[in-house]
């Protein structure tokens, strides 16, 4: 702030208390003149109500004067008096430092902690699980819903089943976490439209869904196209993303509508990547409160890190 | 002091006076508080990444503005620790030079936005603004399903860029000229995601994880 805004300010304040203190002192002394009834004159409603004179009652001039000693301690500890920036030298960035500082240390101490671990056995431990699990509220949850079951209009994966598309060990994890991903299925539709419903019904066959037999034998010769990702089973390629099509668990959905859109048009979905977000510990704990998800029996056991 | 009653008296007595006198009093603290940050603000540079928006991410703004999202949303970051810790950084004044007027808001019933770029898919975002309930079953913002449907509006975006150079953004003439084209069979739906998938990229000052109050990008 420049020298001039500075003493505009102090001006200012200086003014605005020199004036209220001026009134504060003085109006009080003002001597009004008064008839003989002890009222100013003044009257409403034809005299039913008249102006008394009082004295100022005693509460009411103790706060006035105690709000100028606040007014002037506060200028003198704070910042306020045009650049001053007050005995305390308090700022708001400073109050920050301090209290991330205090928050910190208290979170690295686990933190430590955490990090001596594994994800998968720090699935064991009710701490990090449960601090993984408010983190994935406010973070995860927008595209895999708060229970982690995965939302398929968004082609967010179901955490829950045990089933993954990159691999579900804890490194796996870690990295689909920190750097997301993206899932690119290109679109189909140049087989023709016919092909394109055949091949659907072949997909479904392949997880025993209902499907129409006869136009699976005709898409079965297509799917040597989609092997090429899917597996020659279809069992997927967990080193491209490439969903496992046996399994009856559906990225998009089931139905056979959705796998025909699946291969007309393709699908692209994609994993922010959470590394300047959240950083390697908050993501470990949310790693783990996933690993957890589907692996109860192993989360229900002794722990550990808590040992 | 009898004297003094007449003082008392007139400003009483005159409404037109009681005006004046009470106008002066209270304008005391606007003109202490606001008119020295107001007459400063041009000395508040761009913090580093900080850019003129491009016209998609532009239009999209005026759309953002248009359906009154800052009602609910705010865009300031402040600077405690329970807001840094899930929003980020604090929010400074040299991430705002380009926004006329500022988005900061002053009511959340939502989230703050100052950050959420690239925090959710462009899938996601576009799903949530037809429908929230899609993705947030228990969220009560209302669905935008018509942004999709309707075409972007092209025709002033020259207009809006070259106000804005006006007032000192710095867009240069090929900037303006080739702006139509960046809008071109966009809907907008389009606009408004490009302009929250940039919110706050790129524009994070350098200071991070110092939170030092030097680098606080010209608070004055």
């Amino acid at each position: 702030m420049s020298a001039f805004w500075s003493a505009w300010i102090m001006f200012l304040i200086v003014l605005n208390l020199s004036i209220t203190f001026f009134l504060f002192l003085w109006g009080p002394r003002v001597a009004i003149p008064t008839l003989k009834d002890g009222t100013t004159g003044h009257v409403w409603a034809h005299g039913v109500l008249r102006e008394g004179v009082r004295k100022l009652p005693l509460w009411w001039v103790v706060l006035s004067a105690s709000m100028f000693v606040v007014g002037f301690i506060y200028l003198v500890l704070y910042p306020g008096f045009g650049r001053s920036a007050g005995v305390l030298d308090w700022t708001a960035h400073r109050e920050l430092a301090t209290d991330t500082e205090r928050n910190n240390a208290i979170l690295d101490e686990r933190m430590k902690r955490f990090a001596l671990y594994s994800v998968e056995e720090l699935a064991h431990d009710k701490d990090a699980t449960r601090m993984g699990r408010i983190l994935f509220e406010d973070n995860c949850a927008a595209c895999h819903g708060r229970e982690a079951t995965g939302n398929a209009l968004l082609g967010a994966p179901n955490l829950t089943a045990n089933a993954w598309l990159y691999g579900g060990d804890g490194k796996t994890l870690m990295t689909s976490i920190l750097d997301g991903r993206h899932g690119v299925m290109p679109p189909w539709a140049s087989l023709g439209e016919d092909n394109v419903v055949n091949l659907a019904h072949y997909v479904l066959s392949l997880s025993g869904a209902a499907h129409d037999d006869a136009k699976a034998a005709l898409g079965k010769p297509l799917f040597a196209t989609c092997a090429a990702c899917h597996g020659p089973e279809g069992k997927g390629n967990p080193a491209l993303g490439a969903p496992n099509l046996t399994d009856q668990i559906w990225l998009y959905g089931g139905t056979l509508a959705a796998v025909e859109e699946s291969i007309r048009h393709g699908r692209s979905g994609t994993m922010p990547a959470w590394r300047t977000r959240l950083g390697e510990n908050d993501a470990r704990v949310i790693a783990a409160w996933i690993f957890s998800l589907s692996h109860r029996d192993v989360a229900a056991g002794a722990s550990p890190a808590t040992k | 002091m009898a004297g003094g009653y007449k003082y008392f008296e007139a400003i009483e007595k005159h409404a037109g006076l009681l005006g004046i006198l009470t106008a002066i009093m209270v304008s005391i603290g606007g003109l202490a508080e606001i008119t020295p940050m107001f007459m400063e603000a041009h000395k508040v540079q761009p913090a580093d990444g900080v850019k003129p928006y491009d016209p998609l991410r532009l239009a999209g703004r005026d759309i953002y503005v248009r359906e009154g999202c800052y009602l609910c949303h705010s865009q300031m970051i402040r600077a405690l620790r329970f807001e840094t810790q899930r929003y980020g950084h604090y929010s400074v004044a040299s991430e705002s030079v380009y926004d006329r007027p500022f988005q900061w808001g002053s009511k959340r019933t939502g989230p703050d936005l100052a950050r959420i770029g690239g925090k959710y898919s462009d899938d996601w975002q576009r799903l949530h603004l037809q429908d929230p309930r899609k993705v947030a079953p228990d969220s009560n913002m209302p669905g935008y399903p018509w942004l999709e449907k309707t075409p972007l509006d092209a025709s002033d975006i020259q207009a809006r860029m070259r106000v804005l150079r006006m007032l000192g953004d710095p867009y240069s003439d090929a900037d303006i000229a080739s702006a139509p084209e960046a809008l071109k069979d966009k809907n907008e739906l389009d606009a408004l995601v490009a302009y929250l998938q940039g919110l706050g990229v790129k524009n994070e000052p350098a200071s991070m994880t110092a939170a030092s109050p030097a680098s606080d990008g010209g608070t004055p």
